[in-house]
């Protein structure tokens, strides 16, 4: 019960955030703005929209899960919320938690109503639906939760400023990470190879949510694939809201 | 409106229109369509991927709709200097994008005059892409068309043949690479084939008209040296075709594909076909 207030508050103080909704109309307006440059290309039009459309939605909702997530518990801090909360029957496990859920169902509607809205545009512009950008949408999701999950443990120790610049860097190393393999053969010190080997292991692996270039041309995407990718993430997410309860566990408010 | 506020008005307009009148003097004495050569310099396709951050098809696209837009740009006279990098660079990005590979070998081949540039990257796109006959085809027909390589061209369009969901015309475009190798035995088997199994009347009517045309070419390199032969014994042409019968040269006078007699000429001593078709003249 006490879990479910922190969820629905924390969906209501997101909701209210009016950059929430820029994003949000923004990813909108880009998404349908791909049609505009569908028509400078030859050949597949229809690629070309997709590409863009899922491209945008998921470039402004990687932007609503980090802007959202870094204020979340720096707010209660800065502003002394925290203390009010903290006082009460509250567990500092089910605030992190709380705030966790809560933030994945703010995401979870900006990412249904830019899907919605894409949807829509595709079958009024193609007259057809393309289910398999579904499961795109529902990897999207699993990686968004991976980047909520990092975003609030910056939060809960650092300034704003930091944890988007932290969390947007390893948004992107996790994209590029598959270099990793071929990086490891150029290390000649065992350590190198050793440090490089945990690093890889520790840093996220989003380019595994990415199914976007597949689905668009599509390319079948095997089950074991998915089912690897949403168990890595459930994993993933489970760590570093362990790792966030430590840390704010040991936070002191005098 | 308080005066300061005013001011700021009135400053704001004079330098929108200081602004506007240094851009149209600029404009005036600058020809936007002048002819100009460009420097581009791309990063190698790998790095592209990686700097791609999981954007691969964005930037694909990207790179694609921009490459159009340069080589529509007829004013940049150096423009195909850099055609097969740039079609590298985007098909590197993302291997299973096909538009550039048919698009961009279309450039090559039509307005940087270069079918081996071309066929190189439709190549790379059937290498990319192992299901897909059409970019073996168009190396096929890039291959007859403008190098006038009949065994390349047999080569891609075997390869497409055997591809799922190629077109029964890719067949018949081997069948008459063969046929323009000279390879007369091999061309006339494989149109029998196409003639036996045909499903549609164009396809039989395609494979009766080359067979048509094989036949007359067996039956003319048949008959003609035997005219000759016959020339040099009787100091003449025979008067007809059923004189070589007679006279023993051969055993019987052959007939066209459609059971038809050649034409004869006695004073010139030349056979030739009823019908010559219009392939047949312009390949």
């Amino acid at each position: 019960m006490r879990l479910k207030a922190i969820v629905l508050n924390t969906f209501k103080e997101a909701a209210r955030n009016r950059i929430f909704y820029l994003l949000i109309a923004f990813g909108i307006l880009f998404a349908l703005s791909s049609r505009l440059v569908s028509l400078l290309t030859i050949g597949d039009t229809v690629k070309v929209l997709k590409d863009i459309g899922l491209a945008v939605i998921n470039f402004f909702s990687v932007l609503v899960a980090v802007f959202t997530g870094i204020n979340l518990v720096y707010k209660e801090i800065d502003k002394k919320t925290i203390y009010n909360l903290l006082s009460k029957p509250i567990s500092r496990e089910q605030f992190i938690i709380g705030k966790f859920l809560g933030l994945a169902l703010t995401v979870l509607a900006a990412l249904a109503a830019m899907a919605l809205v894409f949807f829509l545009f595709l079958l009024l512009t193609t007259g057809s639906f393309d289910a398999p950008i579904l499961l795109y949408f529902l990897m999207l999701y699993f990686e968004l939760l991976i980047i909520i999950a990092i975003s609030l443990l910056f939060s809960s120790f650092s300034t704003p400023i930091l944890s988007s610049i932290f969390t947007l860097s390893l948004y992107l190393i996790g994209h590029v990470l598959w270099t990793y393999n071929e990086f490891k053969y150029k290390l000649t010190e065992p350590a190198g190879r050793y440090l490089s080997d945990v690093l890889y292991y520790i840093l996220p692996n989003l380019e595994k949510f990415n199914i976007k270039n597949a689905v668009v041309m599509k390319i079948p995407v095997a089950g074991d694939q998915i089912l690897n990718a949403m168990l890595y993430a459930l994993a993933y997410i489970l760590s570093v809201l362990a790792l966030s309860i430590a840390i704010f566990r040991r936070r002191e408010f005098p | 409106m308080k005066a300061t506020s005013r001011y700021f008005l009135y400053f704001f307009m004079i330098f929108a229109a200081t602004a506007g009148f240094l851009q149209n003097r600029y404009d005036r004495h600058t020809n936007y369509f002048s002819a100009k050569n460009v420097f581009i310099s791309l990063p190698s396709g790998k790095s592209l991927r990686v700097l791609s951050f999981g954007f691969q098809n964005l930037l694909a696209d990207v790179l694609y709709i921009w490459a159009i837009q340069l080589f529509s740009t007829y004013t940049i006279e150096n423009r195909f200097d850099y055609i097969e990098p740039i079609f590298n660079a985007i098909t590197d990005v993302t291997p299973a994008y096909r538009d550039p590979y048919m698009i961009g070998s279309l450039i090559m081949v039509y307005e940087n005059k270069d079918p081996l540039m071309a066929i190189r990257l439709l190549d790379k796109g059937s290498a990319a892409l192992p299901g897909e006959w059409i970019f073996d085809h168009d190396a096929g027909y890039y291959a007859y068309k403008f190098l006038k390589d009949y065994p390349k061209a047999e080569f891609y369009y075997s390869r497409a043949a055997r591809k799922p969901g190629a077109p029964s015309f890719i067949q018949r475009n081997k069948a008459h690479m063969v046929y323009l190798e000279d390879n007369l035995t091999v061309a006339w088997r494989m149109w029998q084939e196409i003639y036996r199994n045909a499903r549609e009347r164009i396809e039989r009517d395609s494979a009766f008209n080359h067979l048509f045309q094989i036949k007359s070419d067996i039956d003319s390199a048949l008959l003609q040296p035997k005219i000759k032969q016959f020339r040099e014994a009787f100091n003449r042409n025979p008067i007809d075709l059923e004189e070589l019968v007679h006279r023993r040269f051969i055993r019987q006078v052959p007939r066209d594909f459609s059971g038809k007699e050649y034409l004869y000429d006695p004073k010139s001593g030349q056979v030739r076909a009823r019908q010559v078709f219009r392939w047949k003249k312009f390949s």
